[in-house]
């Protein structure tokens, strides 16, 4: 009874100090998702430093402080993760992934395998064993588009070339970032391991892109309250469900059933239940629920700082020169003549700098390694306090290194717009001195 | 005709014998600029967004409350997974064509089907207009307001050109 009592209370209190922190960091113009992980923080603190009795915050994990409840808040954040995917994949514009151009698609796939090789090598280099090395670099993959979008918009380039290539990666970017973790998290021989995904592609994302239609159909013909919206959701957890008991990784088969489902309007006018359902309840929650796994008392030991220094500097450097050097090989479609002029640099440097910002599948993928056992329970807490650091510092340099490498297209149009000023006073000016004169 | 015998013919009623043709529906090519396609909402309820007017490919549609993430400012809206498709919509953001601003997913409806399953669709996904359409081709439209007239005209309380 009493241990109702308290999940319910850190439920409550979870997603109102998530809502506040959202809105807080927000108004910074940053990632609210930084909010309610520092709220989580906040929260997992109190208990790890001894404040509040694990019982009564039955969200942070780890020797010592897991209680009976402690299962449910981690299924509950685990759901949290899957509606994340599941709406991330429905809000996904697949047109727009099949137009995806040459200087896009050579970018991103640089993009995505520099970072994670190099953090791979990095780890090992730092006495992780593969495998975990392996799922280190892979969190660093994946981009999250949103803050670069909005400082593009700010700086009026998202129209240009490299904002139209950048938003159009994205998409294949997140695709390779969450497909990525099965290597990690996968188990048996890499043949075993491969056929279980090509079974997994052909059945959520060939077989099923060809069904999903008649399902669909099916469930009209219902005539229940939220039919649809049940029998997707039903379907959602069935292929989820399918994806954790061959990789350990549900995540997959809510994403594949989202990008399914995308294609059909239908499958579009579920978006508001289930952002009600997701940013209503538990997607901050599974934000809240892993700022609360930072232990703090982490960064005692320098193995956590070794390790946050490591990714941070993978994570930045190995994107820009990733999808920096992707996008200057192909020359922007313009021919070899193009390859080594100064607008191909810059154009490149704007695109790799772009790909900075990590934030929810960086947080996604770190999740799924550690419930997977990719990453070793031991080395959770420093996993988790690296990642935290790189997302922060990612999304904090991002905006200036934009405005730094468009800085020539941020004077051009101010110049541009100062002449079109002065040409419009010198027309009034004419007009007046025509008017004075009786013309 | 009383209001049950005239609602059982109406539900029964093919939508191609009810549905506004092209010729007079809202119809903009996806390359003409949002400025139009803002005019013509000041009048029309939705716009239908086509590839070229040959073809009549349907591309998307655009709603009047779609407006609102038209005007308003990018930052207005939260850039999460899963929550990026409509700042990408507003006029500051960047989006300058119908193409930019349509959704592209549209609820569409087959000319032989029926007024009630026009109807039981508009209640299950909450939309008040349907497209019409042979394969990828926009043929014409079904809206509440078509039906509400429809329905007018079986009972003969319209108008006096209902009575005749």
């Amino acid at each position: 009874m009493e241990t109702v009592t308290w999940l319910l209370f850190a439920l409550g209190i979870s997603l109102i100090l998530a809502k506040i922190g959202d809105s807080i960091i927000e108004r910074y113009e940053l990632p609210g998702v930084l909010g309610e992980l520092l709220m989580g923080m906040i929260l997992g603190n109190l208990v790890y430093f001894g404040l509040v009795a694990p019982h009564y915050l039955p969200i942070v994990s780890g020797e010592g402080f897991a209680t009976d409840t402690t299962a449910i808040a981690n299924f509950l954040a685990k759901l949290g993760i899957i509606f994340l995917l599941f709406l991330g994949a429905l809000d996904t514009d697949i047109e727009q992934l099949k137009k995806t151009g040459l200087t896009a698609t050579v970018s991103t796939i640089m993009g995505v395998f520099v970072p994670l090789i190099l953090g791979w090598f990095a780890l090992m280099e730092l006495g992780y064993d593969s495998r975990e090395a392996f799922a280190g670099g892979v969190l660093l993959t994946a981009t999250s588009i949103g803050l670069t979008v909005r400082v593009m918009m700010d700086l009026g380039v998202l129209k240009s070339e490299v904002g139209a290539a950048s938003l159009s990666a994205s998409v294949m970017d997140d695709f390779l970032g969450i497909a990525l973790v099965i290597f990690a998290v996968g188990t048996g021989s890499l043949i075993e391991l491969s056929l279980k995904i090509v079974a997994f592609f052909l059945i959520t994302g060939v077989i099923w892109w060809y069904l999903v239609d008649y399902y669909i159909r099916f469930a009209e013909r219902l005539h229940v309250e939220k039919g649809v919206l049940g029998m997707a959701l039903g379907m959602m957890f069935l292929f989820a469900a399918l994806a954790e008991g061959w990789f350990a990784a549900a995540i997959e088969g809510a994403f594949m059933m989202g990008l399914t489902l995308s294609k059909l309007p239908e499958g579009k006018r579920l978006m508001d239940d289930v952002r009600a359902i997701g940013y209503g309840l538990l997607i901050p929650f599974f934000f809240v629920h892993t700022g609360a796994m930072l232990n703090l008392t982490v960064f005692k030991h320098k193995d956590a700082l070794v390790l946050a220094a490591v990714l941070t500097t993978v994570a930045i450097v190995g994107k820009i020169i990733g999808r920096g050097f992707g996008a200057w090989i192909t020359a922007w479609g313009r021919g070899r003549e193009f390859l080594f002029t100064r607008e191909n640099f810059w154009m490149s440097l704007q695109m790799g700098i772009g790909s900075i910002p990590r934030t929810e599948v960086a947080l996604v993928d770190l999740m799924v390694a550690i419930h997977g056992g990719a990453i070793k329970p031991e080395h959770a807490p420093e996993f988790i306090a690296a990642t935290l650091i790189f997302i922060t510092v990612s999304v904090l340099i991002t905006p200036p290194l934009l405005k730094w490498a468009f800085k020539r297209e941020i004077e051009e149009a101010r110049a541009a717009k100062t002449a079109q000023k002065v040409e419009r006073i010198r027309e009034t000016k004419e007009r007046i001195r025509e008017i004075k004169e009786g013309r | 005709m009383d209001v049950e015998s005239a609602l059982q013919h109406f539900h029964s009623m093919k939508i191609s014998n009810v549905m506004s043709g092209p010729g007079s529906i809202p119809v903009v090519t996806d390359d003409t600029d949002i400025i139009s396609v803002l005019k013509i909402l000041r009048t029309r309820h939705h716009v239908w967004v086509v590839r070229d007017r040959e073809s009549m490919e349907l591309v998307g549609i655009i709603r009047y409350m779609d407006v609102i993430d038209v005007l308003l400012p990018p930052d207005v809206h939260r850039f999460k997974l899963g929550m990026t498709s409509k700042p990408m919509k507003s006029l500051l953001g960047g989006a300058t064509t119908a193409g930019d601003v349509a959704e592209k997913q549209v609820l569409t409806i087959g000319g032989e089907e029926t007024v009630l399953d026009a109807l039981i669709k508009m209640r299950k996904y909450r939309v008040q207009v349907l497209a019409v359409v042979e394969g990828e081709r926009l043929v014409g439209e079904i809206s509440l307001r078509i039906l509400i007239d429809e329905l007018l005209r079986l009972l003969r309380v319209g108008g006096p050109q209902w009575k005749q």
